[in-house]
């Protein structure tokens, strides 16, 4: 007797709950999100962005640091790891005596902060920093404005240029292997398939987006998709599933397996800085290379500090990230560079990650 | 009359009424509507429905509905997969054995404690702890160094004498021993406080009446504990259920794949798929809700029958294990090698090397102290030490605080509806994290206080997530207090409030310890609603950890996870301590 | 029956909480001390102390549930306890020791019903010597019957009232027929009326059924209307044993004097002495009695004067009266069975417990008639 009248209570007060949260709109319909504000004319941030757009040179540079010494400091949300960021705000600091307070977070996260905080109209940064794929969506909520100097966008490949952000950096994927187990590290992507590697081979559970590229690259290549499906089934054939680029890189250290697919260069570097016995060079052609990029938010508090940041990244910041082992925007690469399409990931990313995930669960067991 | 000036529920006319004056009037206003004790329960009662709701609301309403009005395609998308009978099957499998096995491990490990006198057991309650203080991901990869077919140290030691690898953590198997062991502490302390607060002249005189010791734990000792028992099991299959840590870790290398892996992938992509996440954790959900409410009947089959503490007086006097102790002993001691020592020495192995490496020579010649260096040096370390302490302390206040009512509502009051309070406290442990995360900086952004951007957001988070975990621990203590002993207060004159503060209290102080002790820990690795709701100057432990692992800094990770055992093992012995003082006895 | 040599029992992990319970300096770690006594078959014996005495530590190893340092303790001709420090000791486990218990909180099982509760002894013997169910019925239900609990059979145990708990946990203890019966303070959870009435229960079940029984209390009242045999315990140690009127009239000491009743304690002299007439002298004049302690004259000592020993009487018996003090009443109080005065008697006041026919009025000079029979004297340390 008391139970459903429990259960009817507590469905009442859900709903009660409900009602409040739809006077706030649906919370996880973003997708209108802060039209509202667009569409009521440009904010004072783009203003701004549009005035110090027309300058260039040190006019610009100028300008930018006499405006951004009314501001207070930069707020900065990113997904560059920790050195990386520690690094680039040290030097920026360094050079204009501003300082910045960041928020660190996975780029999903970052994305799902700046979404939930532009809904409510709270401007919490001015610029953001992270992942194509979080950026495209972004890019799809009309929060951010284009802002670096034209200059600058023009030294980035076409394949990290967009409507509203510019690539400052790439990730690269490429396998890395272990050097006590692997003497013959493969050289172009097929190579993975061979069934030399059975055994010894490692792939992320996340990595769908490198998934989609490479197939993409297959198909162009003009291999057909019964090509294609097949070299996936011998790659994943004696395959071993690893979650996470860090652990992927340990486990791979300490001789577990001795070959990982599709790694970010940078943490097998920062292993092997450390002594790990572990290569990731000559690098396999072509290399996937994931955009990371940055743009000013429309609601910039600092937009005029955020402008200067962004200028300044694509020009001395640049340096200063190819020393923390990531690969530049702006910088010339040897190996044929093949981006990640951000678009394409925002529309299709959810299909790649169920088909990657099928993939991988169709994983025989391994002997052990 | 003194001790009541620091009573802040006696109002100021109780204060200047003279004391031999007609209580009469008086006394018909305290027993009116607006008595401290509606004020308190209202107000408990409130909050609890305002920290499960938000989230709850929240989530429904992402699963059911979308922008243009009632929706179900969610659960299409949650459950169309065509491998949700096999993801469930190996989803129950797991959680499942890790109930099994952490209960087993966590009752044992409890009732030794507790109630005989065993050796070694200071080192054994601390032993018993570990693996809460060890974070998942760092527990589960020692667990790969020392049991892998091919690193394993296990297997590298055993197989020259076996000739073959005896160990293999990557199967169903290794996952369930990793998880039931990372989850036996849990057990543990709900189990400490059982056996703490139950007469053990009940056991004795099982004892007397020729019982061999097993007869009597079989027949007295488990059937007496068994709330605490139920609320142990429905606590550690629904947090399995939702582990992804491990499956993904040891699982996935095999193919293994579990239910939660679905939540992962539809919070993975963009937009995220709340609604499909919702769906998921709707059935989670009413698990949950049939788990409450079968204990509820379980326990509450003569709910009267469960009160073992009684107010006549008993000493709590360790049993003599006999022939038997150096037989526990050596059991122990495997133990503690096996499930704490073993892997934290290759956590502080790793955290001496640069970089993982199988142990030789070479290995040890690269010992090094710049891990533990590089976190010492660390700007935010201090800092993010700080907040995570003053979030853990004032965590597990607040919710044991508020549970403490909480169960007085729920076990004792005959306030209509009460079974919702329960039904409501458990509701965040089926919410994920991040949809905790989100829902929360969702309230707050549109919240008039500042309270989005400081550390008290982070608060609000970790009591709602810890609240079923602290009503676990008040309601099992609450059912094995005999209600007369709150009665005589009352009859003694002492106000509701009085009561409760100066007798109900004490007694639950084993249980309060206990779920203090455990919010205290887990705070310290909460990390998927931390790192959305955490601003610049706010960071906090969980948040400089995730940062090493992104960085693939493991070894500084293993030097971190070493430093916080240490840490966290002091604050434990501390609060330990304290609680025993508070509490009605010490042993 | 039960013979108990030599036990001592130490608290080895809990040094420092014996310590800070004896304010006095001595370094009590021990809860027994050198412990001897004998119970013979059919008596009941009991210990009585103040809390902390050792009476419960002694009745738990002989239960089984405490293990002690050393000593021997067996019950007929087995040996249940044997440690002497030398060579093979013995030490069976409690339930191997097939004795009856009874525990201060009864630990009655509150998830069991009343027949499951005596019926669980029974039904948890090894296979070989366990009866068969109809016998385990029977047997359940004829203590059931003894105890006045037949009707009460199938209730949950925590239904009852305290007296029927009480009765269910003998039923419990009885229902193997054990040789020994163990009580631990088994009324002191009762209210005073009920408690008045189970106490002669109590007595009459075990003159009836002549069950060997240790009972342990720290309630003299209840000691002394129980007993056939009282050790009398302080800070571990035996300090008197006797018959209750024994241990009553003639304390070995003033805490047995002071612990056993109340009692008016006066300083004297010995003043003479022959076969146990003593003549001690006190500053409220000289007092005749008799004791079986026989102290040398000039000695030191206390005399114990009980209430009831005391005869109030305005007229004075004359002068060659012996044993007469002169006072003034200072208070008194109607009991009901009695008038309790207190009269101050020079520097001192005694009490006197009189029939309630005499009640003299407050501020009225009194006589004190002193019985020689029942003072006695107490050696001072």
């Amino acid at each position: 007797m008391r139970k459903p009248r429990t259960l009817t209570s507590t469905a009442l007060a859900a709903g009660a709950v409900m009602v409040l949260a739809a006077c706030g709109g649906n919370p996880t319909s973003s997708s209108e999100g802060s039209n509202g504000d667009a569409a009521s004319g440009p904010t004072g941030a783009e203003q701004l962005y549009e005035e110090v757009g027309e300058l260039s040179g040190q006019e610009r540079r100028d300008r930018l640091v006499e405006l951004a010494a009314e501001e207070d400091g930069l707020n900065l949300y990113t997904s560059m790891n920790a050195d990386m960021v520690d690094a680039v705000t040290e030097a920026f600091t360094e050079a204009f005596d501003i300082d910045v307070s960041t928020y660190r977070a996975g780029s999903e996260t970052v994305l799902q902060r700046i979404l939930q905080e532009q809904d409510a109209g709270f401007a919490g940064n001015d610029v953001v920093e992270t992942n194509a794929t979080e950026l495209m969506a972004l890019q799809q909520e009309d929060v951010m404005a284009q802002c670096a100097s034209p200059e600058r966008i023009a030294e980035v490949p076409e394949a990290g240029v967009y409507d509203d952000w510019v690539a400052t950096r790439f990730n690269l994927f490429a396998p890395s292997w272990n050097v006590n187990i692997i003497n013959d590290p493969p050289k172009v992507w097929e190579d993975l398939a061979d069934p030399k590697y059975d055994g010894q081979l490692a792939l992320e559970l996340g990595d769908y987006d490198w998934y989609m590229a490479l197939t993409n690259y297959w198909l162009e290549e003009g291999k057909s998709q019964e090509e294609v499906d097949q070299l996936w089934a011998d790659i994943v054939d004696g395959a071993k599933v690893v979650k996470g680029h860090t652990v992927m890189a340990e486990l791979m250290s300490a001789g577990q397996y001795g070959l990982a697919s599709s790694n970010y260069t940078y943490i097998v570097e920062a292993a092997m800085a450390d002594g790990a016995p572990l290569e990731t060079q000559p690098y396999i052609n072509p290399i996937i290379a994931r955009p990371n990029g940055g743009s000013c938010m429309k609601t910039a508090q600092n937009p005029a500090t955020a402008m200067l940041f962004m200028d300044w990244l694509l020009e001395e910041g640049q340096a200063v990230l190819a020393d923390q082992a990531a690969t530049p925007s702006t910088v010339q690469i040897e190996s044929e560079l093949i981006p990640v399409d951000g678009q394409l990931l925002l529309d299709e990313g959810s299909e790649w990650s169920q088909r990657y995930d099928d993939l991988l669960s169709g994983v025989e067991t391994i002997g052990g | 009359m003194t001790a009541n000036l620091a009573d802040p529920a006696v109002t100021p006319e109780e204060l200047t009424r003279p004391s031999d004056g007609p209580p009469e009037r008086s006394k018909a206003r305290w027993r009116g509507p607006l008595t401290p004790k509606m004020f308190i329960v209202a107000g408990v009662a409130a909050a609890i429905g305002y920290l499960a709701l938000v989230p709850l609301g929240y989530l429904v309403w992402g699963t059911f509905f979308d922008a243009e009005g009632l929706d179900l395609g969610s659960f299409e998308r949650a459950y169309g997969d065509g491998r949700m009978g096999e993801l469930w099957g190996n989803s129950l499998a797991f959680a499942g054995g890790s109930a099994l096995l952490s209960i087993t491990v966590g009752t044992t490990l409890a009732y030794l404690n507790v109630r005989t006198a065993v050796p070694f057991k200071a080192l054994f309650f601390a032993a018993s702890i570990v693996p809460l203080v060890i974070p998942g991901i760092l527990y589960t990869v020692s667990w790969i160094f020392l049991a892998s077919p091919e690193i394993g140290l296990l297997n590298a030691f055993f197989e020259p004498i076996l000739g073959g690898a005896p160990f293999n953590i990557f199967t169903i198997w290794g996952m369930i021993w990793v998880e039931g062991l990372h989850s036996s502490p849990i057990v543990f302390l709900l189990m400490v406080a059982a056996f703490r607060s139950m007469d053990p002249s009940l056991e004795e005189s099982a004892l007397m009446s020729g019982a061999t010791r097993l007869q009597a734990l079989r027949k007295v000792t488990l059937p007496l504990v068994r709330p605490a028992l139920l609320s142990s099991v429905l606590v550690i299959l629904i947090t399995s259920l939702e582990s992804f840590e491990v499956p993904a870790l040891l699982g996935l290398q095999n193919g293994i794949y579990v239910f939660t892996s679905r939540i992962y992938f539809v919070l993975r992509s963009y937009p995220q798929d709340l609604g499909a996440a919702g769906a998921l954790a709707v059935s989670l959900l009413a698990v949950a809700v049939i788990g409450v409410a079968v204990s509820r009947l379980l326990a509450g089959k003569g709910s009267k029958t469960y009160q073992t503490v009684t107010g006549k007086g008993f000493r709590p006097r360790p049993m003599d294990l006999g022939k038997w102790k150096p037989v526990v002993g050596v059991g122990i001691l495997f133990y503690f090698f096996v499930t704490v020592l073993g892997p934290l020495l290759v956590l502080l192995y790793a955290a001496l090397l640069p970089y993982y490496q199988a142990p030789s020579w070479e290995a040890l010649s690269s010992f090094t102290l710049d891990n533990f260096v590089q976190v010492v040096e660390m700007d935010s370390a201090a800092r993010a030490l700080r907040n995570s302490l003053i979030l853990g302390l004032s965590a597990a206040t607040i919710v044991m605080a508020l549970m403490a009512v909480a169960s007085w509502i729920s076990i004792r009051s005959t306030i209509p509806g009460r079974g919702i309070v329960e039904q409501l406290s458990f509701v965040p442990l089926v919410i994920p994290g991040i949809v905790l995360g989100l829902s929360i900086s969702f309230v707050y952004l549109r919240f008039p206080l500042p309270i989005y951007g400081t550390l008290l957001i982070l608060l609000i988070a970790y009591c709602t997530k810890y609240m079923p975990y602290g009503m676990r621990y008040a309601t099992t203590s609450m059912t094995q207090i005999s209600s007369e002993l709150e009665e005589s207060a009352m009859v003694s004159g002492a106000s509701w409030w009085t009561t409760f503060r100066r007798v109900l209290l004490p007694l639950l102080s084993p249980g309060i310890t206990a779920g203090f002790i455990y919010i205290l820990v887990v705070s310290f690795r909460e990390l998927s609603s931390s790192i959305l709701l955490y601003s610049p100057g706010n960071e906090v432990l969980s948040i400089l950890i995730w940062e090493q692992f992104e960085n693939g800094s493991f070894n500084v990770l293993a030097a971190i996870g070493v430093l916080m055992v240490v840490a966290l093992m002091v604050m434990v012995t501390i609060a330990y301590k304290l609680g025993a003082k508070v509490g009605l006895r010490e042993d | 029956m039960l013979r108990i040599h030599n036990l001592i029992k130490s608290f080895a992990g809990e040094k420092s909480r014996g310590k800070k319970k004896d304010e006095a300096g001595h370094s009590a770690v021990f809860a027994v001390n050198d412990v001897s006594f004998e119970v013979k078959e059919g008596e009941l014996f009991t210990l009585l102390g103040p809390s902390g005495c050792g009476k419960t530590t002694t009745l738990r190893s002989i239960a089984g549930l405490e293990k002690p340092d050393s000593g021997t303790i067996a019950v007929g001709d087995r040996v249940m306890f044997s440690s002497t420090g030398s060579g093979r000791s013995v030490n069976l486990p409690a339930n191997q020791r097939g004795l009856g218990m009874v525990f201060q909180s009864y630990a009655i099982w509150p998830h069991m019903t009343v027949f499951d509760n005596v019926a669980f002894p029974l039904q948890v013997r090894p296979r070989g010597q366990r009866p068969a169910k109809k016998e385990i019925s029977e047997r359940v239900e004829r203590v059931l019957a003894t105890m006045q609990l037949s009707e009460q059979s199938g209730r949950q145990a925590t239904k009852l009232s305290g007296g029927q708990q009480q009765r269910l946990a003998l039923a419990r203890a009885l229902v193997i027929e054990p040789p020994l019966l163990l009580l631990d303070e088994p009324l002191s959870n009762l209210d005073a009326k009920l408690r008045e009435s189970l106490r002669y229960e109590l007595k009459r079940l075990q003159r009836e059924l002549g069950i060997t029984s240790v009972y342990v209390t720290h309630d003299q009242v209840e000691a002394l209307a129980l007993s056939t045999q009282i050790a009398v315990m302080e800070r571990g140690a035996v300090v008197q044993l006797g018959k209750p009127r024994e241990v009553y009239e003639q304390p070995a000491n003033k805490f047995v004097a002071e612990f056993i009743g109340t009692s008016n304690f006066i300083p004297g002299t010995v003043a003479s002495q022959q076969a146990g007439r003593h003549c001690v002298e006190t500053s409220n004049g000289t007092l005749f009695l008799e004791s079986a302690h026989h102290m040398p004259v000039g000695s030191e000592v206390v005399v114990s004067i009980r209430p009831e020993a005391v005869e109030l009487s305005t007229v004075s018996r004359g002068e060659q009266a012996a044993n007469e003090w002169t006072g003034e009443v200072v208070a008194r109080a109607f009991l009901g069975d009695a008038v309790d005065h207190v009269v101050s008697v020079g520097q001192h006041e005694v009490r006197a417990r009189v029939n309630p026919s005499v009640s003299i009025e407050s501020g009225t000079p009194v006589y004190l008639q002193l019985d020689p029979s029942k003072i006695s004297l107490v050696p001072v340390n």
